[in-house]
Order: structure tokens, then C-alpha cells, then sequence
């Protein structure tokens, strides 16, 4: 498969800022598609409203760009009527977490069996830079002029504790790893969640002293620290919800499970009624 | 499924049995008094039916999942009511301009908010038509009684396939748990997308089978690319997609007239309207207009029948259907206008007709 | 084969630039057509991949995978 199999030709370039993360997330996707030999005609995209969420546009694929916050709705839909489909939904944090928080932990909660790249970039930046679930404390936005005063989502951390199969957090600093995760998400049955921390040199970084792409993603490398070298004590400094001061966002696989997938539980009668 | 014949159900029963007649083999819901009958009894027939059930976690979500599984080729409905009927309006704009085949039943309660959730009221009239941002049009259907209920619930299933466009019923409260006689026909009459091929309704190709399709709720070309500053694209999208049902109107629009000769008629929908027929064996001089699609509204049948006339309309919320009937009845010559609104969870009775003839 | 960059596509965000451990890349100095300062392979001969044969299977692809703009290449001459 080459790489304007993959993508619509047509519709080259892409509309996204100089620098922008998505350009980098859309060759990892590429790539691992393009390794696992997946068969487009049987996957669907599905995405939100945001910059993210013009990405399933440009894929020669089945896309589906939904209304703001619901493209998980939308992809449950698509995969309880076509179970032999791949779904996956590529959308931005404010998308899958602030308007559409509700769908992302319940559909992490059925445990259904779609594929979730959420990507990151702690600000809303197609309306212009507005705050976001994912703004780091203390930093600027156009709607935190004078800086953020509310702690961030630790999203993958959240989807987690909500359930599912595959947890993963990446930065777009992490291109190799960010390839294989999506490889080991498309192949793990159930929920499977990537949270890609991306660089938005124009709306957030430009506002908070890393308006260079490259300084933007320096940034992000230097904030990013693997799981395997994190040592889990309470007293640990490495925190995610103070990461612009002292904390840094945790990379790696940070869950791998089985739970039953939903539509694959037996239905069994568990829970018995009072007895006589 | 129900074998033809003569039952004995409740207007939720009626409406879910009429949908997984019509080939509905996708539900998602989320319970709200007074359509939760519907969604219950749809989770014990989806199972033997081989279809698929899912409660939702909100409404929003509810009319998402059966957007994306209608997008799959599959005939998919939702039941709600007043407060879950305004919490998916976005999404069906988001059905019009995708032009997604789905079926909303709207079991109205009275309102505004929570209001009366037990109690009868046709307050989302305006609402089923005007709900969402922008201009879309949908198509409305009221039933009168259980049979019709059941017999709209089909024929919106057919209406959604043949104009890509969602569809709503507008079932109410007393409707809803009211049992009567139900008789299901020999055959039934089905249309699958694509079937036939109507002025303005582009075909139907679905997700998942090698198409490449691209859907999207911007404004988009003939591919499905969005193109969002261009004045010529968008204008002609939008044209055609309320063309398509304000044009096709008299392939819609489906009436029932009684006395069209008379000096005065009453017009009226759903449940109120059955208020009229005492009045009309009562009273020479007085004929019935009751629309069965109230939107769009069937004007190719109203004019014929309007001119010279007095204008009774009589409906359970204060603003409703009356503002369109006086407009295209002023258009076409009618020469006086009345209303009776009746809320508060009042079924209308004859007197209250009988007090302004 | 060694990188080449697409000034079609180049809109000059330098990531590559950045993310080469071999400092193949360097930041153009010369407009675009399209109004970037693109930027430029100047050090071909130390990237990873310039003993492979054309159409072989690159070792680093670090700069094809972060280029946000798909404007790289791996060729040979």
C-alpha cells in the first residue's frame, strides 16, 4: 500500500498549521496500517468536530465526521451493526474529553471493540486556542489570559480506570513507538485507547513561549518520561496533573487486558435474587 | 414477529412492533417516561429478533449509535421524549444534512423542561420541524390511534429510505399507553433504500462495503468533501436537501378529510383531533382536516378545501400548528380563524369544540 | 538512498531538522514557492540509510515519520 493509497490524493496537502503533530500522527497510522496489511474497505473512520477531527477526511477510507463530542456514539453504532467492520476514531481531547467525556468512559466501561487515537494537544485549536480539559495548570490560552487555574485530565489514566483493554500514551516525539502501539491497539480486542500528546505550535504554543515547532516538541520530549523508568511511591514528584511544573506525561503501554469484549459476554445469570 | 391478524396492545407495544415489522433491527435508547414501554419491550424482541439492543448513556448518544449503524444499510430507530427529544436536535440536523435514514419516535409529554412527564401534550409540534440550527426539513408523522400508530411507524421506515431523511412520529403520552385494537395487514408493504428512484434524493451507499464513502455534517460537494466557503456549493446543497421534501410534498403529504364542503373545518392532529368526530355527526355544517404528516405540511391538500372557509384548529399546546394553518389559509382564502389550545394534560373533549362553533 | 525534500509539500517547521540524529537536514535559507523556508539536505552522505539500495527497506525513517507535511522522500541517485 502506498502512501496515496492510504490517502486521498485528491485532497492533498492538508490543511493543518506548519508543524502541526497530526501530519506526524497521520504517518504513524499510515505506517502501521501499511505493516498489518489492514484492509480499508472494511475499516471506518469516525471523528468529531476539531482539527483532529478533519483527519478521517483525508483517508481513503470510510469516514464518518460526526457532530462535536459524539463520534464515539457514532462508532458504537457503526460496530454493533457491523461487527466484521474495524472501527477507529481519531479525535481531539476536547472532543473525546470535554464535550464528550460521557461517551469515551461508557464506551471504555462496555468495553466495545473499537480502535481510539485521541490526540492531545492541551488546547481546543481549530476555534483559535481556547482552553482545554488537557491545558496545563498555570498555562496560557485565549480564554486563561491570565494563565489556567484548573488541573488537566489525565486521559489515559481516566479511560483506564474505566475499563479498557488497551491503554496507551504517546507523544508525537515517540514516532516509532507511536507506530507499534497503534499495531498492538488494532489487534487487541475490546476497548483499545492511544492518547498521542501532539504540538500545536500555532494556537498554544505561540502563547506559552513555544511558538517553534521544534521548540514545542523539545518541550514535550523533555516532559515525557517511559513507564519503565517511572518508580511508582507516593511520594513520587512525577505527577500528571501538575505536569507544567513538576510532572511530566507517563509513555508507555499502561494497560494490556482481557476482559470480556462487549457483544462477546456469555450471558450468564450472576447475581441471584433474595432468598425465600 | 406479529402474524396478520387482530391483537389487543399498548401504543408503545404497537410502535415497536410495527418498527421490527418494518425491518428496524437497530435500537438505541435511553428510558424517559412516557416512551420507556417502547425501549423495554424492544430489549426483549431485539434479542429473538437477531437484531441489536443498546442502552445508551444519554440521548445524544442514543440517536449517534443509530446514525452510524443507519449508515451501515440497517433500519434503525430511537423513542424518546420531550427533554431527550431536544437533546438530540443537533444530530438531526446532523441526519438532514448527512441525509441518514432514521426514525425518531417522539412520545410528547408536556413541557416546557421536565415539565408533566406523565401527562398529554403535542408541545414538540413545532419542534419536530424547527428544532435544529439552520435550514433542513423533516418529515412529521401524527397518528390518531393505536392502528394508525402502528401503521405510521411502517410507513416512516419506507418515508426514510425513499428521501434519506430522518423521520419522526409524533406518539403521545395517552397514545403511547392506550390499548386498543390493532389489526396487522396480510403484507405489508416495505421500500429498501434506493428502491425507488425520487426526484432530488441522491442513492443511498452505505458504510463498510469498499465504497470509500465520505460523510460529513460540513457543507460538503458531490464527493462528500467538505467545502465550506464556497457560496455556490453550499447554496445548492441546502436547496436540495429542502426540495426534496417541501417538492415531493404531495408524494408525502397523507390526509383525512371529512365534509370538505362544509363552511366550517376543524383541523387537527393526533390524539386531539379525535374530538371532532362527535362533533361531526352532531353538526352538518362542520368537516375535519387532520393531517397524518404534519410536515411538511400537506398544502397541496389543504388548499383545495380552504377557500371561504372558517378555520377551527384545535391542539394541545398554546403555539403550535395553528400559526402554519393560518398562514397557508390566509394564502388560499379562508375567511376567519380560531384556535382552541388545551393544555395541562386535558384530552379535548367535543364541548370544548361545540363552545367556539 | 538518502532523504530529499518535496518543496511542493515543505512548509518549513524544521522538525526534521530536530529530529535527525544524524544531522542530515539543515534549516533552509531560500523561499519556496509556496512562501516557506523549506528545509535542505546538506549532509546526505551521513544519513543512516545511504549505503541501502534504492527501494530498499530504510533502518531510520525518524525524519519520513515526523515530517508533518509527507514532504520527504527517501531516494537514490
Amino acid at each position: 500500500m502506498e502512501f496515496f493509497d492510504f490517502y486521498r490524493q485528491d485532497r492533498w496537502p492538508h490543511q493543518f498549521c506548519p508543524g502541526c503533530g497530526l501530519g506526524t500522527i497521520m504517518n504513524c497510522l499510515y505506517k502501521a496500517f501499511n505493516d498489518l496489511n489492514i484492509d480499508l474497505n472494511k475499516t471506518v473512520f469516525v471523528s468529531g468536530i476539531g482539527c483532529t477531527g478533519r483527519v478521517p477526511g483525508y483517508i481513503n477510507a470510510d469516514s464518518l465526521h460526526t457532530t462535536h463530542g459524539r463520534a464515539i456514539a457514532f462508532a458504537t453504532g457503526i460496530k454493533l451493526a457491523r461487527p466484521d467492520l474495524n472501527v477507529i476514531v481519531i479525535s481531539g481531547d476536547g472532543d473525546l474529553f470535554a464535550i464528550g467525556g460521557n461517551h469515551t468512559i461508557h464506551a471504555a466501561r462496555r468495553n466495545i471493540d473499537i480502535k481510539v487515537i485521541a490526540v492531545n494537544n492541551a488546547n481546543y485549536g481549530l476555534t483559535g486556542g481556547q482552553l482545554a480539559p488537557t491545558t496545563p495548570y498555570n498555562m496560557i490560552t485565549t480564554t486563561s489570559p491570565y494563565g489556567h487555574r484548573e488541573y488537566p485530565f489525565a486521559l489515559a489514566e481516566l479511560v483506564a480506570a474505566a475499563g479498557a483493554n488497551y491503554v496507551a500514551r504517546w507523544t508525537t516525539a515517540h514516532p516509532n513507538q507511536l507506530v507499534k502501539s497503534i499495531k498492538e491497539a488494532m489487534q487487541t480486542k475490546g476497548f483499545s485507547f492511544i492518547e498521542v500528546v501532539s504540538q500545536c505550535p500555532v494556537n498554544f504554543g505561540r502563547r506559552n513561549k513555544m511558538g517553534d515547532p521544534v521548540i514545542h516538541l523539545r518541550w514535550i520530549k523533555e516532559h515525557s518520561m517511559p513507564l519503565t523508568k517511572m518508580t511508582f511511591d507516593v511520594s513520587s514528584p512525577y505527577d500528571i496533573v501538575d505536569i507544567n511544573t513538576k510532572g511530566i506525561y507517563i509513555v508507555g503501554d499502561l494497560v494490556k487486558r482481557n476482559r470480556a469484549v462487549y457483544g462477546e459476554i456469555e450471558h450468564e445469570v450472576t447475581v441471584k435474587g433474595p432468598k425465600e | 414477529m406479529l402474524t396478520p391478524g387482530r391483537y389487543f396492545l399498548a401504543g408503545n407495544v404497537a410502535t415497536a412492533e410495527a418498527a421490527l415489522l418494518a425491518g428496524c433491527r437497530f435500537y438505541a435508547g435511553y428510558p424517559i417516561t412516557p416512551s420507556s414501554e417502547l425501549m423495554e419491550h424492544m430489549a426483549k424482541r431485539m434479542v429473538e429478533e437477531n437484531g441489536v439492543f443498546i442502552q445508551m448513556e444519554d440521548e445524544l448518544s442514543a440517536i449517534s449509535a443509530i446514525i452510524g449503524a443507519a449508515w451501515t444499510g440497517k433500519k434503525a430507530m430511537t423513542a424518546t421524549s420531550g427533554p431527550g427529544f431536544s437533546l438530540m436536535q443537533e444530530n438531526i440536523g446532523y441526519a438532514a444534512m448527512t441525509e441518514t435514514p432514521i426514525v425518531i419516535v417522539d412520545v410528547m409529554r408536556g413541557g416546557p423542561s421536565t415539565g408533566q412527564p406523565t401527562i398529554v401534550a403535542q408541545g414538540d409540534v413545532l419542534q419536530s420541524r424547527f428544532g435544529s440550527h439552520g435550514d433542513y426539513e423533516t418529515i412529521v408523522l401524527s397518528p390518531n390511534s393505536v392502528q394508525e400508530l402502528f401503521d405510521l411507524t411502517i410507513r416512516a421506515f419506507n418515508l426514510a429510505a425513499m428521501f434519506r431523511n430522518p423521520v419522526i412520529v409524533l406518539s403521545d403520552a395517552e397514545l403511547a399507553h392506550m390499548v386498543e385494537k390493532v389489526e396487522v395487514p396480510k403484507s405489508v408493504e416495505l421500500i429498501d433504500f434506493n428502491q425507488i428512484e425520487i426526484d432530488m434524493v441522491p442513492s443511498f451507499v452505505p458504510l463498510g462495503y469498499g465504497f470509500r464513502v465520505a460523510v460529513t455534517g460540513l457543507t460538503h460537494n458531490f464527493k462528500g468533501y467538505p467545502i465550506t466557503n464556497d457560496v455556490k456549493v453550499h447554496r445548492e446543497l441546502v436547496t436540495r436537501l429542502v426540495n426534496k421534501i417541501i417538492k415531493n410534498e404531495p408524494l408525502i403529504s397523507d390526509v383525512e378529510i371529512i365534509n370538505p364542503d362544509a363552511d366550517t373545518i376543524i383541523v387537527s392532529y393526533g390524539i386531539a383531533s379525535r374530538a371532532a368526530y362527535p362533533v361531526i355527526r352532531r353538526h352538518k355544517n362542520v368537516g375535519l382536516f387532520r393531517p397524518r404528516t404534519l410536515w411538511p405540511f400537506p398544502e397541496s391538500k389543504f388548499k383545495d378545501i380552504v377557500r371561504g372557509k372558517r378555520i377551527i384548529t384545535l391542539e394541545m399546546n398554546l403555539r403550535g400548528y395553528a400559526m402554519e394553518v393560518e398562514r397557508l389559509g390566509r394564502k388560499y382564502g379562508a375567511v376567519d380563524f380560531k384556535t382552541i389550545n388545551i393544555i395541562g394534560g386535558e384530552v379535548p373533549k367535543p364541548s370544548h369544540i361545540e363552545e367556539v362553533l | 538512498m538518502y532523504p530529499t525534500i518535496n518543496t511542493d509539500y515543505c512548509k518549513g517547521c524544521n522538525l526534521c531538522v530536530e529530529v535527525c540524529p544524524k544531522k542530515v537536514f539543515e534549516t533552509g535559507r531560500n523561499i519556496t514557492h509556496r512562501g516557506y523556508y523549506a528545509a535542505v539536505v546538506s549532509f546526505k552522505e551521513q544519513c543512516t540509510n545511504f549505503k541501502i539500495p534504492n527501494g530498499g527497506k530504510p533502518l531510520c525513517e525518524i525524519c519520513w515519520l515526523t515530517c508533518p507535511e509527507h514532504a520527504i522522500e527517501f531516494k537514490g541517485d
